[in-house]
């Protein structure tokens, strides 16, 4: 009749260091000599590492049987591993294992009193152990193995707490040290971030500066152009006047070569007065300086001093300049004078590139009733798809047949462009080769108010 | 994971086994005794294992070893303060510990290892 004290499992490799203290723990606890304390704890140890390595674990039960003569302590080890192949020869102690081991058995059975190995192959090994107190021992009671299982079982759970918060620790330790690592990562990540927006800082200092110098050269060029052409219109204002007084024979009699050669001066004169004035007026729009005077009109009235204005300039019998009916048209409220520089404008840049047929003039209210479309469409010979918005551009002229008969500078219709961006509106062509060209202009019927115009206007003029 | 400590103190390496150790810590202890051998051209080992109440085979066979691999690099060994108990044991599980040294404390240990220089 045996009681069982404990029971271990053989898992892990500290299990068998386990296995040995509790071997050693129970024979304390029983009674046992120092000695025998010892051997038991060597013996258990033994037996259990062969379990654990060659078994790949097991199991250890601590059992005592009070009712013999003498007391015993039981203990068995079974596992369910291969099984013991030349037990006969361990026993003997003659076997040498290739591991330098296999003492152990052998020396077990001396430490013992009793020592019993049950071995299969393939279902496992089970050794049962016992070692007597001496037979003058007092008899152990029921209540008293009780408590040194429960201190057992309690230690067990300590041990195991413990094995749990040291794992705990080493993970949290790893962590740590991952984050350690994580944090210098950031820092090398910040560090170069930190010289990369340098870099780009330093970068955008450079285009603010590159920028701040194209401004410059912008104004050194708009103001060139203003102060040239305010220097230029002086002597031609002169060359006029003198070919006028020559003409008028104020300064006596011309010949008739004379007074041809003289036409020819002041017309030439009067066409690099054009000029100027189109570079005058486009620098001025340029710095910004142009006023908007908006004021209602009428748009027959608009028709008819253009009328008045254009029909000097055909020469050529064989183009026609019509108006279109502007009865029932809106009153407009905006700048006259602007927009009839450019309808001027449209008109003689028709007239020059119309060798026949008609110019026709016209204007109707855009479908959402707040802008209304000015147009002047020709019979002339038309621009290429590609040169559409050439001819917009400053000096950007479109070489044909034609170029060579006519004056010009190419400024004239950039300078409707920026007029109508002035009056909140734009400038646009359709045209077909061979067929002709329509100009039109689309702006709106009331001019917005000052305030927000003068916003608008930097951002369209640049 | 754990380790034994291996103090210096001259040219002599001292190892005091203060824990039960389970089989892979004794083996860690046997490749850091001999690296620390090397590495510190030390002239003795003592491991002292006073702490220690169960030295079973295992054990036994790896301070036989060390002690062995400590003669090939030139190091003397001294095993101190063995309890009674253990070399009974040790005796009747059929080990000798041969070619081992031992004295009963680190006193007499470190007089043996300073006479052997000599």
């Amino acid at each position: 009749m045996s009681t069982q004290i404990f029971r271990l499992r053989l898992e892990r490799e500290k299990d068998v260091v386990a296995a040995r203290r509790t071997a050693r723990d129970i024979a304390a606890g029983l009674g046992f000599s120092a000695l025998d304390q010892t051997r038991i704890a060597s013996a258990v140890s033994e037996i259990a590492r062969n379990a654990f390595m060659y078994a790949d674990g097991g199991e250890v039960v601590f059992a005592f049987d009070g009712a013999s003569r003498p007391q015993a302590l039981l203990i068995d080890v079974s596992d369910r591993g291969p099984g013991i192949r030349d037990l006969q020869e361990v026993l003997d102690g003659s076997y040498r294992s290739s591991s330098g081991m296999g003492r152990g058995i052998a020396g077990t059975r001396r430490l013992m009193d009793r020592c019993l190995i049950e071995s299969a192959p393939q279902r496992g090994t089970r050794v049962s152990m016992a070692r007597f107190l001496p037979p003058d021992a007092s008899r152990l009671s029921i209540a008293e193995l009780d408590r040194l299982a429960r201190s057992l079982g309690q230690q067990a759970v300590e041990a195991a707490v413990a094995d749990e918060m040291q794992q705990q620790s080493r993970e949290l330790l790893s962590t740590l040290a991952e984050l350690r690592d994580r944090q210098d990562e950031l820092a090398r990540l910040t560090h170069e971030l930190e010289a990369t927006n340098r870099g780009v800082v330093a970068l955008y200092a450079e285009l603010d500066e590159r920028a701040d110098e194209l401004r410059r050269a912008d104004m050194m060029k708009t103001r060139f152009l203003s102060n040239m052409s305010h220097e230029l219109r002086t002597p031609l204002s002169s060359i006029r006047a003198l070919s006028n007084l020559l003409l008028n024979r104020l300064d006596g009699d011309l010949s008739a070569e004379q007074e041809r050669q003289v036409v020819l001066i002041r017309q030439a004169a009067e066409n690099l007065s054009d000029i100027v004035n189109d570079l005058l007026d486009l620098a001025k729009i340029e710095a910004g300086k142009t006023e908007v005077y908006p004021a209602r009109f009428e748009v027959p009235a608009l028709f008819a001093a253009l009328r008045a204005m254009l029909t000097p300039l055909l020469t050529d019998p064989a183009v026609s300049l019509h108006f279109n009916d502007a009865a029932g048209l809106p009153a407009l409220h905006s700048d006259e004078a602007k927009l009839t520089q450019i309808l001027r404008n449209f008109v003689s840049n028709a007239l020059k590139f119309t060798e026949r047929g008609e110019i026709r003039v016209g204007a109707r209210v855009e479908p959402d009733g707040e802008n209304i479309t000015f147009f002047v469409a020709d019979t002339g010979i038309g621009i290429a798809a590609e040169h559409q918005q050439v001819i917009f551009e400053e000096f950007g002229q479109v070489q044909n047949r034609l170029q060579q008969r006519v004056k010009g500078t190419g400024l004239g219709l950039p300078l409707c462009r920026k007029l109508a961006a002035l009056l909140g509106g734009y400038v646009g062509v359709n045209s077909e080769p061979g067929l002709g060209s329509t100009f039109y202009v689309t702006l709106p019927i009331q001019l917005p108010v000052d305030g927000a115009s003068e916003t608008e206007m930097p951002g369209a003029l640049q | 994971m754990e380790r034994i400590p291996i103090l210096r103190m001259g040219n002599c390496l001292i190892v005091a086994i203060q824990v039960d150790m389970h089989d892979r810590l004794a083996i860690a202890l046997q490749d850091d005794l001999t690296e620390r051998i090397v590495k510190d051209k030390a002239k003795g080992v003592l491991i002292d294992i006073s702490a220690l109440d169960v030295v079973d085979s295992f054990i036994g066979r790896m301070i036989s070893n060390t002690a062995a691999m400590a003669t090939v690099l030139d190091a003397e060994t001294v095993v101190v303060g063995m309890q009674p108990s253990v070399a009974i044991t040790l005796v009747e599980l059929g080990l000798t510990l041969s070619g081992v040294s031992t004295a009963l404390n680190v006193e007499k240990g470190m007089a043996l290892l300073q006479q052997r220089r000599r």
